[in-house]
């Protein structure tokens, strides 16, 4: 079985090749963030820091994605919480699945078709009599509060919670409920001591990748945001693709604070979440 | 009906199935002003209008080459991977399993504009290469997160039999692995197509205005087509990823055990 073992090692090969593309992408982003003119400085991230757009912007980018992320998880959640009986069987799971078929920038657009000034809903509204010109209903869309791109994202992103929580509620064992309900708990009893150590390493993770894909995707807030404040995505890709070049160095210094930070708060979650499992462990073997 | 049953039916239908219903309702219709009493009034020529451009078609092309490209290359990886990581236990794996995530936590647009340089000294700027490489970037951990269930769920002992038996590992994928594997293959076609036709920003960037594919078309369209063909150009988005997996499906018939095409040859 040895033999087996090592040819099986091989199998990692091409995913690690892969992996060189995203660190030399990252390398090379970090080396241009360093140096204007093939000289070595710490220029561009001074002026980024002095830069008033970009403290507006990271600032703006942090509010609308952490509330994107915490309303999306809490949705999905619910939802999962709730129905996950129902969402074992097929044709429940593809109708909550259904906005996954779509790009965000389309569900973003369909947005646009509902929730605008002169979307579905007002017109409904309007025909009902309830309002009684388009510019009563409320500015949801391309908004300087970033209400538009939060919308979407967690129309968009409560599917996917759904997607990643569906499986580990479905393998908590009905015992466990069982215990809690015996030892006279209640609901919340059930959720905090027997759903909540089960979900978490997964809640963390979905965390994860929706906060970090919503705080740098440029697609949906390039679609349903204003010119200021802006979010980061759309900010560095003008710097990048604006009609000067000078900037460019900018985009680099911005999307590499940016990735520093994704790849701090990951470390620090995955710490601690060994933690906890170290520390369970230790428990359980004493 | 419990309570609970038609209460998820209610919200189910109106988060989720009552947005693609609208999309679809409005491309099939001229544009609403229900203010004005001008409700659903059937009209093809969203479509009409939408399909006469010739930019469409070829961005179409082009997504689903790069689609396609994309959801072979993340098979492949994908199966692999899943497998490696399903069999092998080592000091530190758990740490390999969050390097995997790792490209899709980074932002994927400052692994574009990292590789921008990279790809106009290879030669893969503007081409569709280019384009294929840099969308494996937010699609391959997904994958490999979905093999990697698909064969823990296979177990140990599935895997073993036919290794024991002499099969080579080709053998092994094809008539083993793949067949119990078919929702695991759905899925990434699904995920991975959706994903593709997603990107816009690091397309434009890696495809320097050359590979012009869906998303390209779409963003300008905004400014000009009014919101019934915006809707069919929503709607004609979600066919891709519908025709993929027709495909995949009709391919996957050819693997053993499947009821027509092939037998159980020996």
């Amino acid at each position: 079985m040895k033999s087996l073992k090592n040819r099986t090692s091989l199998l990692l090969l091409p995913s690690m090749l892969f992996l060189l593309l995203p660190l030399y992408g990252m390398v090379a982003a970090i080396h241009q963030s360093f140096s204007v003119n093939n000289q070595w400085t710490l220029q561009n991230y001074i002026q980024l820091l002095e830069s008033e757009r970009f403290v507006a912007s990271t600032i703006f980018s942090l509010k609308t994605s952490l509330a994107a992320t915490l309303i999306s998880l809490v949705i999905g959640l619910l939802l999962t919480r709730y129905f996950y009986t129902f969402l074992e069987r097929n044709t429940p799971r593809l109708m909550v699945w259904l906005p996954m078929l779509f790009p965000h920038f389309v569900w973003g657009y369909m947005v646009i078709l509902v929730l605008s000034e002169t979307g579905v809903v007002s017109q409904m509204l309007q025909a009902a009599g309830w309002i009684s010109s388009s510019s009563e209903f409320p500015v949801w869309t391309r908004d300087s509060q970033g209400i538009g791109i939060i919308i979407t994202y967690v129309w968009k992103e409560v599917p996917f919670v759904i997607l990643m929580l569906l499986p580990v509620y479905s393998s908590i064992k009905s015992e466990y409920h069982d215990l809690v309900k015996t030892l006279g708990g209640n609901r919340w009893h059930r959720f905090k001591t027997v759903e909540w150590p089960h979900i978490l390493p997964v809640f963390i993770e979905t965390f994860l990748i929706v906060f970090s894909f919503t705080l740098a995707a440029y697609e949906v807030p390039a679609l349903l945001g204003t010119t200021f404040p802006e979010m980061l995505s759309v900010l560095s890709y003008d710097w990048f693709y604006g009609s000067s070049w000078d900037d460019r160095p900018l985009a680099f210094a911005a999307m590499v604070l940016l990735s520093l930070g994704v790849i701090l708060l990951t470390a620090a979650a995955y710490l601690f979440l060994n933690k906890k499992r170290w520390k369970a462990m230790r428990g359980r073997s004493t | 009906m419990s309570t609970k049953k038609t209460t998820f039916l209610l919200l189910a239908s109106v988060l989720f199935i009552a947005p693609a219903l609208i999309l679809v309702l409005q491309s099939l219709s001229k544009t609403w002003r229900f203010q004005a009493g001008e409700g659903f009034t059937f009209s093809l020529n969203s479509y009409q209008t939408l399909l006469s451009d010739p930019n469409l078609w070829t961005a179409t092309f082009w997504s689903f080459t790069v689609g396609s490209g994309v959801l072979i290359v993340n098979l492949i990886i994908g199966i692999l991977t899943g497998k490696a990581l399903a069999i092998l236990s080592f000091k530190g794996k758990s740490w390999v399993e969050v390097l995997l995530l790792t490209p899709i936590l980074i932002p994927v647009l400052a692994t574009a504009m990292g590789l921008h340089l990279f790809m106009i000294r290879a030669g893969l700027a503007d081409t569709a290469a280019g384009v294929m490489l840099i969308h494996l970037v937010p699609t391959i951990p997904y994958s490999i997160k979905i093999f990697h269930n698909s064969y823990n769920q296979m177990g140990r002992l599935m895997l073993e039999q036919p290794a024991i038996l002499g099969a080579s590992p080709v053998r092994q994928l094809f008539t083993v692995e793949l067949p119990l594997m078919k929702p695991a293959v759905r899925s990434v076609t699904f995920l991975t197509i959706v994903i593709s036709l997603s990107q816009y920003a690091i397309t434009a960037i890696i495809g320097g205005g050359r590979i012009i594919t869906l998303p390209m078309v779409f963003y300008p369209f905004l400014d000009t087509a009014n919101a019934s063909i915006m809707a069919a150009f929503s709607v004609w988005f979600a066919a891709l990823p519908l025709l993929m997996y027709v495909m995949v499906e009709l391919l996957m018939r050819f693997l053993p055990y499947s009821q027509t095409l092939r037998r159980n040859r020996t």
